[in-house]
């Protein structure tokens, strides 16, 4: 479904991305762990389109995306949903106007009555678990959870091919990130969504993840299924992993 | 010589990005609804300040116009100078810097706002252009709203100066309406509101630029936002002045 060759990005002196490959089947959900200025919001930006990479390309749904400029582009992002780390909600618009936005915009083009337009917004706020009461709410007036999840909704809500998230749990407690760790293994379950997740979050990456990567220094220094990646011999990887599973060794010995 | 560089590349930058919204200007989806929403925001949102403005420069200008004329005996001349000048330059150019004041630092920081929270990226990943969405309502409805706000500064100056020109310095009532329709054209009324225009265009393109390239957080906006507000008044008197050095010469 993801196909990204070869990914080469710099900004200015900042070698950021140095050749990354990877591939992402229909229906699974590929999660790329790293540290903080690994690269990880680069190389998602340009899965969608927002960024052009110097060399290499990204290819979505046969659809060589980062070749495309104008019209092309902004119709291909039809197949995106995004989930931004900060929810990225439109602070002037109620939750209803930003959960139906796609539609509301697309309505323009394509005619999508008022009705079917509500329909399909309290539908998809019931899948993350959200009633019709939210709906005339300002985004200021929710939790950073239920911030997430209206976010969700709104990227569900044109029910797109594949919805990324952007560090979908950092800044949240441990109850509401086993809820969006929920959410997004249901999305996946419910509407068979390709998904791509970009963390440092690594309890949340093995529980949502089919496939794993890690980024470092702008090369994926390891890559597979969850066990394959945790038996990593790269020692940035090893590094990475072991403080969180020694932690978890811990709390088992403790329980 | 690196900052000039940078300032170039800067300016360079933001023609681009107003070539980019000219472009979206002329492609559907319109959004009327978009632009009436600015109108109402810069337009009828700014007309108590721009009001306030005319109504005690108009009435200043006329006392001091009064207190000038007096040693040549010459008061009569008062309505015309005070209309004139409104027309040509006071009106068009503390229009501008009013709503510059008040609308277009409110732009600056929204937009700006809405970069560093991944708005404008959210949009942009909801396919829909943000320069379409954001950035050309502003722009044509400052294209609108920038002359009205100037013939209501043009006409509440008017009034207030007409107030302490004929009943506060006694000017006869007479020769102060005859000698303002003596001294003031239609054309310099329209040349007030080709400045206004051009004013209008300058503010809306600085400060919308100046929050959608906004970056770092609560900081960059407040950065953004302040040079939003300098630029664009700088640009508006550099404007004046090659606009009144074209049309009058030397």
């Amino acid at each position: 479904m993801i196909e990204v060759r070869e990914l080469w990005k710099s900004f200015g002196e900042n070698h950021v991305l140095k050749g990354i490959t990877l591939k992402i089947p229909k229906g699974q959900t590929y999660v790329v762990l790293g540290g903080s200025g690994s690269g990880k919001t680069v190389l998602m930006k340009h899965v969608i389109g927002l960024l052009k990479p110097d060399r290499g390309s990204v290819h979505v749904g046969g659809i060589e995306i980062s070749s495309l400029h104008g019209k092309a582009l902004t119709e291909a992002r039809q197949l995106f949903g995004m989930v931004f780390q900060g929810a990225a909600l439109f602070d002037s618009m109620t939750v209803y106007e930003n959960v139906a936005f796609p539609l509301t915009e697309k309505r323009r083009g394509e005619r999508i009555a008022p009705d079917e337009v509500r329909r399909r917004v309290i539908e998809k706020l019931r899948v993350v678990d959200l009633g019709e009461e939210v709906l005339p709410r300002w985004p200021s007036e929710l939790s950073g959870g239920m911030r997430k999840r209206v976010a969700l909704a709104r990227a569900l809500v044109s029910d797109p091919q594949v919805v990324l998230y952007d560090e979908p749990t950092t800044g949240l407690d441990p109850i509401t990130t086993d809820y969006v760790d929920g959410m997004i293994l249901n999305a996946k379950r419910a509407l068979g969504i390709t998904s791509m997740v970009i963390s440092h979050d690594i309890a949340s990456a093995f529980k949502v993840a089919d496939r794993l990567a890690v980024l470092y220094d702008g090369h994926l220094a390891a890559e597979g299924t969850p066990a394959e990646v945790r038996d990593s011999k790269d020692p940035y990887v090893q590094r990475f992993l072991s403080m969180w599973f020694e932690k978890q060794a811990s709390e088992d010995r403790s329980a | 010589m690196d900052r000039l560089k940078a300032a170039l590349e800067d300016f360079g930058r933001m023609l681009l990005f107003a070539v980019e919204m000219v472009a979206w200007v002329f492609r559907p989806p319109f959004r009327p609804e978009l632009v009436l929403a600015q109108m109402a925001f810069i337009g009828v949102g700014s007309a108590f300040i721009v009001g306030v403005t005319g109504t005690f420069s108009g009435m200043v200008f006329a006392l001091q116009m009064n207190f000038a004329m007096k040693q040549f005996a010459a008061e009569g001349y008062v309505g015309g100078s005070v209309a004139f000048s409104l027309a040509r330059e006071l009106s068009p150019v503390f229009t501008a810097l009013m709503v510059t004041g008040r609308a277009g630092s409110a732009i600056a920081t929204e937009l700006g706002t809405m970069r560093v929270t991944e708005q404008i990226d959210a949009m942009e990943s909801m396919a829909v252009n943000p320069i379409q969405y954001l950035v050309v309502p502003r722009v044509i409805a400052s294209l609108l709203m920038f002359p009205m706000l100037t013939m209501l500064f043009n006409a509440l100056g008017y009034a207030g100066g007409f107030v302490m020109g004929v009943y506060v310095a006694r000017i006869p009532i007479g020769p102060y309406l005859a000698h303002t329709q003596e001294f003031m054209k239609v054309s310099d009324i329209l040349h007030g509101l080709l400045k206004a225009v051009v004013f209008g265009l300058i503010v809306s393109v600085i400060t919308t630029w100046r929050g959608y390239a906004a970056t770092g957080g609560a900081r960059g906006v407040g950065e953004g936002t302040t040079r939003g507000v300098v630029s664009s008044s700088i640009f508006i008197l550099l404007a004046d002045y090659a606009i009144t050095f074209v049309s009058v010469g030397t």
